[in-house]
Formats: structure tokens, sequence, C-alpha cells
């Protein structure tokens, strides 16, 4: 079986070992560089499956590596953030980066952004495909079925409206990784939407109280504050 | 600082000498030529010199009016009109005695401005003083604070390389375990700090967005979950949906200050719980522990943290002063109120935030 090949471009040695060694114990193939010059020539010769990237390199901006990245490949980008720059995250999701993690982040938020990431690589290819049926979503107790445009919980029906529903099957079948109040809301209004994006958190508020338990500690649909949603992974 | 007579003061000072004199010799002319009464006029001219003493800056203008004043008496206001006239009767003694009352003037007025300028000084002098005395103590506070847990980290970990291969497993996973404990309490130190740089960066200020409450408090109790998963929350919302201008992530440190506040000081393993409200104007969180209680006489300056305590005592070692002042910093700067009460089954801890106008940028 061939592993997947993850790039990971970090000036601290000590979260670069770390993240390393982690990989590496999960079967990864891993390469490195510490600094955006050798970390573009790294993904240029490898061709990595999945890019870790760090945004404070002491010799490249962050975003110029992932537009230069993007210029000529889709190679799913992950973004390593402090947690206190939301601006950052939103500008590296906008150039074309896949998710962040944030600093400091534990072994198993890592590895599950990393599989998401590589499932979502895979999932734009089989939809271009189109005739395959789409897997429904499934945690705990919500079933999401796309074929039936069905949502259900615990076994009961969950009746959203035509928008709800778009937001929760949107937010579902990109779960795991988080997507901007900005994409969501093109994505189901359209681009010439007015981007004040109350509309969108009324809807996400009336649906939280559709399907949480506790609107106030939410297990499906978590808030990313200043950058957007994120659903949790399906179990499939 | 005297010899150094600045364009500007020069400037005000033949301005404020003109007016009065100007002001004087109309009110003079009124008296002599419309009025009839030649005898008040050097009194006139007298209450203008004192004016430009006390108004100008140094002696000169004061001698130089006093000069032109008597110049314009004996010239303008005395018979014979438009005729200098020094040695009439009594005439140096009126003289004289505008000269020494200018003098007196100004050197009085010049004196005082100068105590005054020194009391200003000195005032600011101390308030730097007390200023830096605080941050000499939130400085000390917060590296006690922070070698504490780097003196946990530095121990165990150099336990650990040192006799690791006489260690059980289950001593090994106990050191690691206190290592990550504590660079966890780093972490929520260093978030706190951070915090306070966003709030002093733009003067006190907030950059404040429309956010959803309930959204703010559930991504809160989430980051404080991946610290202590065993700490049950119980967050109650309303059933609207309730939007407040603020800074989510300065709201966030917040609520996860208040919450970790009662994990370290509630002595109770019970389910933490926040309730939010929305009041006449405001948005209400309360967050309630089932501990112990506050100390009432801590309750008056629980949020002061730092400056009511500059020798804090080892019990305080979890910094619980500072994360509770950097609430107050926060909430303040939110126009919001912060405060801390007893109820019968615990502390209470309350902050309110203003919803504002229905603004949608």
């Amino acid at each position: 079986m061939n592993k997947f090949t993850i790039a990971i471009i970090e000036d601290e040695k000590n979260i670069l070992s770390f993240i390393e060694s982690t990989l590496q114990r999960h079967d990864y193939k891993v390469i490195h560089a510490l600094n955006g010059k050798d970390g573009l020539a790294i993904i240029s010769s490898n061709c990595p499956d999945v890019i870790l990237l760090d945004l404070g390199l002491p010799d490249i901006d962050g975003m110029d590596i992932i537009r230069n990245v993007r210029s000529w490949s889709a190679i799913p980008i992950i973004v390593i953030s402090a947690r206190t720059q939301e601006q950052e995250k939103v500008a590296a999701l906008d150039y074309g980066a896949d998710d962040y993690i944030t600093k400091p982040f534990g072994t198993s938020e890592l590895l599950a952004r990393i599989r998401t990431t590589l499932r979502h690589g895979k999932s734009t290819i089989s939809t271009i495909d189109g005739s395959v049926v789409q897997a429904p979503y499934q945690y705990k107790g919500l079933v999401i079925d796309f074929v039936k445009r069905l949502v259900t919980l615990n076994g009961h029906v969950v009746h959203l409206t035509q928008i709800e529903y778009k937001l929760v099957s949107l937010l579902a079948e990109n779960s795991g990784r988080v997507l901007t109040y900005d994409f969501m809301i093109n994505h189901i209004w359209g681009p010439y939407a007015d981007n004040n994006n109350q509309i969108l958190r009324v809807n996400m508020a009336h649906i939280r109280r559709k399907i949480e338990l506790n609107p106030g500690e939410p297990n499906y649909i978590f808030t990313e504050i200043g950058v957007g949603y994120r659903m949790q992974e399906s179990e499939y | 600082m005297k010899n150094t007579m600045t364009k500007k003061e020069l400037v005000w000072n033949i301005l404020v000498t003109l007016f009065a004199l100007t002001l004087a010799t109309i009110v003079s002319y009124l008296l002599v030529f419309v009025g009839g009464h030649p005898t008040n006029v050097s009194i006139v001219y007298m209450m203008a010199v004192v004016l430009i003493s006390r108004y100008s800056n140094g002696y000169v203008p004061g001698v130089v009016a006093s000069f032109i004043s008597v110049v314009c008496v004996n010239l303008v206001f005395t018979y014979p009109y438009m005729h200098l006239n020094f040695a009439m009767d009594g005439y140096p003694i009126t003289f004289i005695a505008l000269m020494v009352i200018s003098s007196i003037t100004s050197a009085t007025t010049t004196h005082l401005k100068h105590q005054n300028k020194i009391i200003h000084e000195r005032e600011k002098l101390l308030m730097d003083a007390e200023k830096e005395a605080m941050r000499a103590n939130l400085l000390r506070a917060i590296s006690h604070d922070l070698r504490t847990p780097l003196t946990g980290i530095i121990g165990a970990s150099s336990s650990y390389l040192e006799n690791h291969h006489t260690m059980t497993e289950e001593e090994k996973a106990g050191l690691v375990g206190d290592i990550r404990e504590d660079a966890n309490w780093l972490l929520t130190m260093v978030e706190n700090l951070l915090s306070v740089t966003r709030i002093r960066g733009s003067k006190a200020q907030v950059t404040k967005s429309l956010e959803s409450v309930e959204e703010v408090v559930s991504e809160a109790v989430l980051r404080f979950h991946k610290r202590f998963p065993d700490t049950m929350v119980r967050v109650t919302v309303p059933d609207e949906l309730v939007m407040v201008p603020m800074d989510a992530t300065l709201i966030e440190q917040v609520i996860i200050n208040l919450l970790e506040n009662a994990v370290y000081h509630s002595n109770s393993k019970d389910p933490v719980s926040i309730t939010l409200s929305r009041e006449e104007g405001y948005a209400r969180f309360d967050i309630r522990d089932r501990g112990i209680g506050i100390e009432p006489d801590r309750l008056s300056n629980i949020f002061d943290g730092y400056t009511s305590f500059p020798n804090r005592s080892v019990d305080s070692h979890k910094g619980m002063g500072i994360g509770l002042s950097i609430c107050k910093t926060i909430i303040t700067a939110h126009n919001g109120t912060i405060t801390a009460g007893n109820e019968s089954s615990g502390a209470v801890f309350t902050f309110t935030l203003p919803l504002g106008e229905n603004i949608c940028e």
C-alpha cells in the first residue's frame, strides 16, 4: 500500500519534529522544509498529497506560498495559524487553502484535519463523475440522506426549510472542514447576496434549535468565531 | 525656559497688551470727554496694567504697559492735552506707583504660574510613578505566575530524561501529564496577556462585530473542554437569537477565565452552569458554580487582582487575580458591567454587554 505524502513547511524545529513524529507513527510519509523557498522546492519536486503550511515563515509570506501553489496545483493545503488572527485565516482560505488548524493543537485534531482534507481531495474527483450515489452523512443520531433530501435525528424526521436544508447539506458534504461565512452565503444566496452575514446567523440559529439537543452545547455544527462554521466529521 | 519666549507667546503678549491698553484708552476717553471725570483715568490704566500682568507671560509686558500708560495719561488725558509735562504736581508719584504695581503683579502672577507648573509636573510624576508601580506589580505577578508552571515543566522533563529507564510506565505518564497540565496553564496565561494587548493597542477600544452570543459561548465551552474534559458545563440559551456587537475572541476569553476560575476555586466537581438571557438593552451572562463561594471581604475588590494584592500569597498561584482583572478590563472596554456574588449554592459571576442599536453594517 502506498503511503500518503505530507509536506510540512514550518520554521520552528520543535513543532516540526512533533508533527513529523506523530505523522510518521500514523503511517504517513513526511517531507519538510524550514523556510518558504525550500518549501516551494519540495512541493514542486515531490507533489505531496497534503501540505501543512505555517503562515509565519521567515522568508516568504504564507499567502504568497498558497498563491504560488494554487497557480499550478490543487494539492490540499492546511494552514497552521495562531488563534487570534481570524483575518489571516479567512484570507488564507480565500486564497485557496483548504482548512486551517489553530496553534496550539493536539495530535488527534491534526490527524482529523489531514484525514478530512485527504477525503475531500478524493470526493471532488468523484462528484465530477456524477453517477456515483452520494453516501449519507451520519454522526451519532443525525443522518442526512442527500438523495432523499431527508434529515433524521434519532430516527425522527427533522423539518427544515429549503434554505436550512441547503445549509445543512452544504456543511455535511464538507463535514470536518471549515466553511467561511462568505463561501456559505455565496453558495446559498448567490454572488449578489448582501454580504451582511446576519441572515446566515439567523438561519444557523434555527437549524441549531432543530437538530441540537442543546443549542448552547452543539454536537454537530460548531462555530469558528470570525471565520465560519464546521460540521462534525461524518462517521463514514 | 524663561529666556526662550516662543513666537506664539510673544504674539500673545503683544495682543494682550494692545487690547488692554486700547480698552483702557477708550474707557478713559469716554470718562474724560463724555463723562467729564478726569480723576479716574489713572485707575483705569492701572487696572489695564494689572490685567496685562495677569494674562501675559513674564515681566516685560507689564512694565512696558505701565510706561505706555504713564505717557498716555500724561499726554492725552491731562491738561494740557497732547503735551508731555512730567513736572506736574504729584506726577512722579503716579508714575512710580504704576511702575511698582505692574512689577509686583507681574512678579506675583509669574511666580504663581511657575508654581502651578511645578505642581502639575509633580502630579504627573506621581501618576507616572503609580502607573509604573502598577506595571511593576503586574509584571512581578505575571513572572511569578509564569515561573511556577515553568519550574514544573523543566523539573518534570529533566527528571524524565534522567530517570526514564528506572521509572514505571505509570510514573512516566504522570510526569508527562503534569507537563501537559502546566503547559496548558501557561497557554491560558499567555492568551490572557495577548487579550490585554488587543485592548491597549487601540486606546482601550475594541473592534466590535455583531456576533451571536450562543455561538460565542459554545465555542468558549468547546475550548474549555479541551483542557478540562471532565468538568461538566451546562449552557442555557434563550429561544430567540441574541446578537451583540463585541470582540468575540475577548468575550470568549472572559467566559473561559470565569469557567477556569470556577474549576480552580470552587472546590467542587459539580457542573458549572452558564445562563444566557436578554434583558432591556443588554445581554446577560451568568456563570454559576456549586462550590464554596467567595469570601465576603474579597468580593469588593475581586476584579482588581494584581493591584490590591502586590504580595500575593502562595494559594493564589493559579493567578485568579490576573484572570479576573483581565475579565474586568475586557468587559469595561465593551461598556458592559461585571459583578461577583454568592448564592446559597455557590458563587455566581455575572456580566452584561450592551446590545447596541440594531446596526446592520
